[in-house]
């Protein structure tokens, strides 16, 4: 089971990569976000680096479940 | 509560949601109604939410009272099945509001502007979907959430559970352990104005680690209730009128809750699938006492700060005086 649970940590660690890379693209350029000013770019970039750090976080404890196998 | 007065508050409640439901549905589907797909499941769901409510709060209250302490040789009960099946609900909950939520938005944002390197891509991967169907299942995510949310709240509220949160008085101590195991710098920083000792010794917890009880349950109550509350603002701004500035408020706030709980989410799959055992009692409800012990040990001796042992004779992790 623990590979299982850490091949899932990893997919959904990566969508999250994917994710925190839309957002702090768009930190820089969303119109939208331009047009809302500083404190909405900045909440963009913010939400990206810390999705981004945490999906790392989770992602390399994927690997070690995986690496782990199946023993206790 | 008495067992028999719980069972007829859930009948009743049952009764009522099915009833409502019926009606509901009854009037989505008269033909009589003038709105697009996404209106109609607006109302539907703004409709439905006193049910999903009443549901909800009154399958907490049958869940009435804590039971002892239970043991099968090795293994401790740390979740009853309710806790469990509950936890479940809320993570299928989750599971469908969150992505429909972020494709909302991130969409929003793709589709009004010069896209993203790369977020073509991304609208052409959703574009078969009619956007309506990404807001039904939004609806039904969401829906699934506030029941989870009425369902705990009436639970904690009359079972007097509060292992989840550090005991009056307790705030800081727990709050030193917590800002003790995170990296150095980050720490000492929170600790500065805080005022926490991180040389504090305190005993290993016995249900649930300090990380747990100072931070990661706090902080989802915050998230929950602010995404929750948002919510039903945002929901209901088509059969009650909203002032504007609350509508924007409650928009940009919904949002920033979601991205909230996104990073919430990596952050408790980094937590506990480094705690398999924590997986473990998640699944089964039942996990093996030496190795849950390990964890809620393990959580006070990540410095050099002296630990108190936990008494051979109070299993770690179990239920004690009221079920979590």
């Amino acid at each position: 089971m623990k590979p299982v649970a850490g091949a899932l940590g990893i997919v959904w660690a990566l969508v999250n990569l994917i994710l925190a890379y839309y957002f702090l693209a768009d930190a820089f350029i969303a119109k939208t976000a331009a047009r809302e000013g500083i404190l909405a770019q900045a909440s963009l970039l913010l939400g990206g680096l810390l999705m981004g750090l945490f999906a790392l976080l989770v992602a390399r404890v994927g690997v070690r479940l995986i690496r782990a196998g199946n023993a206790t | 509560m008495g067992a028999a007065l719980r069972w007829v508050v859930v009948i009743a409640a049952v009764a009522a949601g099915a009833f409502g439901a019926a009606q509901i549905v009854q009037q989505a589907s008269s033909g009589q109604q003038p709105w697009d797909p996404e209106l109609t499941d607006n109302f539907i769901f703004i409709k439905s939410i006193p049910f999903v409510l009443a549901v909800g709060v009154a399958v907490g209250l049958l869940r009435g009272r804590a039971g002892s302490e239970e043991r099968r040789g090795e293994l401790v009960r740390r979740f009853r099945p309710g806790t469990v099946i509950g936890h479940w609900i809320a993570t299928i909950g989750f599971v469908l509001a969150m992505p429909t939520g972020m494709w909302q938005y991130l969409g929003g944002v793709l589709s009004q502007d010069a896209p993203a390197p790369g977020g073509q891509i991304l609208l052409d991967l959703f574009r078969p979907i009619p956007l309506y169907w990404i807001y039904r299942l939004h609806y039904i995510g969401g829906a699934i959430i506030l029941f989870s949310v009425a369902s705990f709240a009436a639970y904690w509220w009359t079972s007097g559970d509060r292992a989840l949160i550090p005991p009056r008085g307790q705030w800081r101590a727990h709050l030193s352990v917590f800002a003790r195991g995170l990296p150095r710098r980050l720490g000492a920083r929170i600790a500065g104005p805080l005022r926490l000792d991180l040389r504090r010794a305190m005993p290993a917890a016995k249900r649930f680690t300090y990380y747990e009880t100072a931070f990661s349950f706090p902080s989802w109550t915050i998230v929950i209730a602010l995404i929750t509350i948002t919510g039903l603002v945002k929901a209901m701004r088509y059969v009650y009128p909203i002032p504007p500035f609350l509508l924007y408020w409650s928009s940009t706030l919904h949002v920033a809750a979601m991205v909230l709980i996104f990073i919430k989410v990596l952050d408790h799959l980094r937590y506990t699938l480094a705690r398999w055992p924590m997986m473990v009692a998640m699944a089964k409800g039942w996990v093996p006492e030496s190795a849950i012990r390990r964890v809620l040990e393990d959580d006070v001796q990540r410095e050099s700060a002296p630990a108190e042992p936990v008494p051979a004779r109070e299993p770690a992790g179990a239920m004690t005086g009221s079920e979590r």
